[in-house]
């Protein structure tokens, strides 16, 4: 009986708030700290709206289905929803994201980094506010680079110079080997960094069917090559193919931690190892970034890119109010706020500007730098097969191959499009 | 009897060593609860430091506690509806003769050895049509198709050991109908009600495939399908110490009902599988 | 959720005994009596509701099930939606994937229920036998019985995991135990057979108890062996409960979900057919396909069942006659 009072309780609770005239809005979101934006936003508004959040799952894949899973039943409460990138052009096509006008379009633009905008359009309409950006830094360690006479802060280096330098100092390198999306960034920024691409060029918005993959390329088997040789070689981390982000700072701040590809954020949590004891005082010290590495020496890297743009659910009854709202979220105070408590690197240039953003970011030109040159993964709406056709083929990468993994992750992906494959 | 007294040292070896069995991965993941911080990672046993710090994590995130709601609610109601509905029907199979019994038991069955995650995609299009997505009647509905079979069988081996006679012996004795039902036969059904209850409960708490295929947020999400969505302090930490310190609350429940009922569980689950 | 009904074993044997008199029933029903009348209508009342309720979440979602089987459709591409006939079917069965899958389902299943069962066996006869202690053995192993089966999952996915786990210590190793396909199903059966080796001991309990002991006695007094008495008296006498363990095991076992789900999302190659038709359907939404994997695990399922029930009646035919 109590239980039956409590979803009484639940189903008055949600009644409730359309009595007190404000639109109600739910923005579904993927990250707790989010509700303090919402909180802002709501204070800002003045009660012309009431911006609720709701949090989505911890990582990328399930945070699709949950969102795809609703819109596909028709849900009218997802107003606002954050949403990873790569997966726009699923939601666009399937016409779950209210289309922003060409005027929206315009102001929405305005002053955002060039690879946080050019993942919120799908066929040159934008779906998704840009409301913060990320990239991946090379992290180091001074005193390791310095033994094996290398400096990435002078000028750039390449993976095969990392490579050799963890070998011949006895160090790690830190990076993302485990099957889901993080795999993906890495295996994408090493295909373009080495000039190709992972759809051929005319298949970003083809049918299933027609879609061409270019992986298996001279930048296919390069990619190949350089994550089996960093696995099958001691400078790997233990654990290498389930390592996340977290596993590899872990590896990173160990005591034979070298190098690292990783996000922005670990700079905070290097911070708050320090001040847990799980480093010693003055860890930071040691550590610099320098921009990603290249594949091939001379050619400037295609930088990882991932980030969150705000959307408009297509069945929303209050659009209006949701625009305002997205309006707020993305606004360079909210993403100057989100970046100082949540760690993630704004989508608007001028948020860089700001002395308060410069101290705590340190490596803020390089984060600015890494959003204009990036390369934004597949724009598909088939992207979450995508994904997980390079994820099978491109796993484990001990056990890749550069003969045969390129064009066998290329042949699977074309199958699995095509619908003679499952996945 | 020396031979045999011998023999019972092994045995109490052997028990001994069941017991360490059943609790050696309990007791790991209580102990994991209580690691703060970086102490998750010391890969020891026990934690350096005993901390409530992950509880604090937990009961303060709404996602946990509005799971938790959630999935005592549900529970709760779905185990009650199932026990009723299943009273009904284990009188019928145990004591009446009628047409389509089998047709019913024969169901019954194929339900149980049906794959749920096969049921699971075609409900899931059939409640966003109807509007049940992401309710709490979209998960009550299904859970009881899938524990009613459960309590059915239970329920109606137990009816069967019921000396109806007694109840015509009452009413001989001059109690009414409803007398000698109420006083003679329902203390004796309800051992078995409630043994039927215990096991609907668990494998309704238990279950993960219609947690996470017919919900979406907290709105029904149950402990199960939270559990393994829980985020971490950031957006790419594990939160390894806070899953396991919701693991450990959500496995009180299943503690106190076991340590409460131990006998009447075996018996549930024991009586049907010999007697018929 | 786990729904295995230990009682339905019952049933299975009620409805064997019903087939050796099957001359009676229309007899009975040429003459319906106003009070088999009575009977029959008290009957639908009280079953009816419990009826209608098992049958309207599994009818409807089953057939529907196997009309999407039959076509090609993305619930992301409504527009895109076509008849294909059993071409879903032909793709899965002439994909290398399910087939691996399949292969990966089996031995899973054959593993653990093998383990189980001589774990579980090994379980009952101390249950039965300890004198001390009893109370407490029975309540500890109705934890594992008992308890979520995500969080079995998470328990032994970080005994396991190098950066958290205690196992690798334990025993000096640095294996990484989720990097590869064996070691993670290794892991992934482990947890399966700890949670649920005490259903299977509890049903075998039950069979023991059944065996009258001046069996055991007599063989004892012909001077049998331990070994001997378990395999000619014990072991014969409860065919009938072992028949049901296994079944309902198999069963379940083949349709292993939340643990793989937990610990490696599929990757590795541990992926099981449960989770290839997750996969298709909940994350691809090519809900076609994914029904069509759906109705194919179910078949088997039902095949399994048929396999055991039909040998089980053979034994039960065996016990009567004992």
């Amino acid at each position: 009986m109590g239980a039956l009072g409590v979803a009484a309780t639940v189903v008055a609770a949600c009644g409730g708030g359309e009595t007190s005239g404000a639109p109600e809005l739910t923005w579904y979101i993927n990250n707790a700290v989010q509700v303090e934006i919402a909180d802002a936003c709501n204070e800002e508004a003045e009660g012309a709206y009431v911006l609720k959040t709701s949090l989505l799952p911890n990582s990328a894949a399930p945070q699709r289905e949950q969102l795809l899973r609703r819109l596909a039943a028709g849900d009218t409460t997802v107003d606002l929803l954050s949403l990873d990138p790569p997966f726009m052009a699923e939601f666009a096509n399937a016409g779950f994201l209210r289309p922003f006008t060409a005027e929206e379009q315009e102001e929405l633009s305005q002053g955002v980094l060039e690879g946080p905008l050019e993942q919120s359009l799908y066929e040159d309409t934008m779906f998704s506010a840009p409301f913060y950006g990320n990239t991946q830094l090379l992290w180091y360690k001074k005193s390791v680079a310095e033994e094996a006479g290398l400096d990435p802060a002078a000028a750039p280096v390449t993976w095969d110079q990392v490579i050799e330098a963890a070998e011949q100092t006895g160090t790690t390198v830190g990076v993302q080997g485990r099957r889901n999306e993080s795999l993906m960034v890495w295996v994408n920024a090493l295909v373009s960094s080495a000039g190709g691409s992972i759809l051929a060029e005319d298949s970003q918005g083809a049918a299933a069917e027609d879609v061409e993959s270019a992986l298996d390329s001279e930048a296919g088997a390069e990619a190949a090559r350089i994550m089996s040789t960093i696995a099958n070689s001691d400078i790997a981390p233990a654990g290498l193919s389930t390592a996340g982000e977290e596993e590899s700072r872990a590896a990173f701040q160990a005591d034979d931690g070298g190098f690292m590809v990783n996000w922005p954020y670990v700079w905070t949590a290097f911070e708050a190892a320090e001040a847990a004891g799980a480093v010693e005082e003055g860890f930071r010290d040691d550590i610099a970034w320098a921009r990603y590495p290249q594949v091939v020496e001379g050619e400037a890297s295609a930088t990882p890119l991932g980030g969150i743009g705000v959307s408009i659910g297509a069945y929303t009854e209050h659009e209006e109010a949701a625009l305002e709202a997205v309006r707020c979220v993305r606004s360079p105070e909210r993403q100057k706020q989100n970046m100082l408590t949540a760690g993630e690197p704004a989508a608007s240039a001028e948020v860089y500007d700001d002395p308060e953003v410069q101290e705590a970011f340190p490596m803020y030109e390089a984060i600015r730098e890494g959003l204009t040159d990036a390369a934004p993964r597949p724009i598909s709406p088939y992207y979450g097969d995508v994904t997980g056709v390079v994820q099978q083929g491109y796993h484990p990468p001990d056990a890749l191959d550069e003969q045969t993994t390129p064009a066998r992750t290329a042949d699977f992906l074309e199958a699995v499009l095509d619908g003679s494959r499952m996945l | 009897m020396s031979a045999g007294r011998k023999g019972q040292v092994w045995w109490i070896v052997g028990a001994v060593l069941i017991i360490v069995y059943a609790l050696v991965p309990v007791a790991w993941i209580v102990s994991l609860s209580f690691k703060a911080g970086d102490d998750i990672t010391n890969r020891k046993f026990w934690p350096t430091e005993w901390s409530f710090e992950n509880y604090l994590i937990v009961f303060r995130s709404d996602l946990f506690t509005t799971a938790l709601r959630n999935s005592v609610g549900i529970s709760l109601i779905a185990t009650t509806i199932s026990v009723v509905l299943a009273m009904f029907a284990a009188y019928a199979v145990a004591r009446l003769e009628f047409p389509g019994k089998k047709l019913l038991l024969s169901l019954a069955l194929a339900i149980t050895i049906f794959p749920i995650i096969a049921i699971a995609t075609p409900l899931f299009n059939l409640w966003r049509t109807v509007g049940l997505y992401d309710t709490w009647l979209g998960l009550i509905i299904p859970y009881l198709s899938f524990s009613l079979p459960l309590s059915v069988y239970v329920l109606s081996a137990f009816f069967r050991e019921i000396p109806w006679e007694m109840e015509q012996a009452a009413q001989v004795d001059g109690a009414t109908p409803l007398q000698a039902f109420r006083k003679v036969i329902v203390p004796l059904a309800a051992p078995g009600v409630f043994t039927a209850a215990i096991l609907t409960f668990f494998a309704i708490w238990n279950d993960f495939i219609f947690g996470i295929t017919l919900t979406s947020s907290e709105a029904a999400r149950p402990v199960p399908a939270a559990l393994a969505f829980f985020s971490g302090a950031s957006q790419f930490s594990q939160p390894t110490a806070p899953i396991a310190a919701a693991s450990v609350i959500v496995t009180i429940p299943v503690v106190v009902l076991v340590l409460l009922f131990q006998q009447k569980i075996v018996a549930g689950l024991t009586n049907g599988a010999v007697k018929g | 959720m786990s729904t295995t009904v230990p009682a339905a074993a019952g049933e299975v044997r009620a409805e064997a005994d019903r087939q050796d008199a099957p001359a009676a029933a229309p007899a009975r029903r040429q003459r319906m009596t106003d009070r088999a009348r009575k009977e029959r209508n008290l009957g639908w009342l009280l079953a009816g509701p419990a009826f209608v309720v098992m049958l309207s979440v599994t009818a409807y979602p089953i057939a529907n099930a196997v009309w999407y089987s039959l076509f090609d459709f993305r619930l992301t591409d409504p527009d895109g939606r076509s008849f294909v006939g059993l071409g879903n079917y032909a793709t899965i069965l002439s994909d290398v994937l399910f087939w691996r899958q399949f292969g990966v389902t089996a031995a899973i299943t054959v593993v653990t229920v093998a383990v189980e069962f001589v774990l579980g066996f090994a379980l009952a006869l101390v249950m039965h036998r300890a004198l001390f202690l009893r109370k407490s053995v029975r309540t500890a192993i109705l934890v594992p019985y008992g308890i979520i089966t995500v969080v079995s999952a998470y328990a032994w996915q970080y005994a396991f995991t190098p950066a958290y786990g205690f196992v690798n210590p334990l025993f000096g190793s640095d294996l990484d135990w989720f990097g590869e396909t064996v070691p993670s199903l290794v892991v992934i059966c482990l947890s399966e057979i700890w949670k649920t080796t005490p259903f299977m001991s509890l049903l075998l309990l039950a069979g023991l108890a059944q065996i009258p002991s001046t069996y055991i006695e007599a063989a004892k007094v012909d001077g049998a062996t331990a070994w001997q008495r378990f395999r000619k008296v014990v072991v014969p006498n409860m065919k009938g409960a072992i028949m049901v363990a296994l079944l309902f095991r198999t069963l379940d076992a083949f349709r292993i979900f939340d643990n793989v789900f937990v610990m490696t999302q599929g990757a590795n190659g541990t992926e099981t057919l449960s989770f290839l038709a997750y996969r298709q359907t909940i994350t691809r939404v090519m809900i076609g396909l994914g029904s069509a994997v759906s109705v194919i695990l179910a078949v088997l399922v039902v095949l399994i069942a048929f396999l055991f029930i039909k040998g089980f009646k053979v034994n039960l035919a065996e016990q009567r006659g004992a």
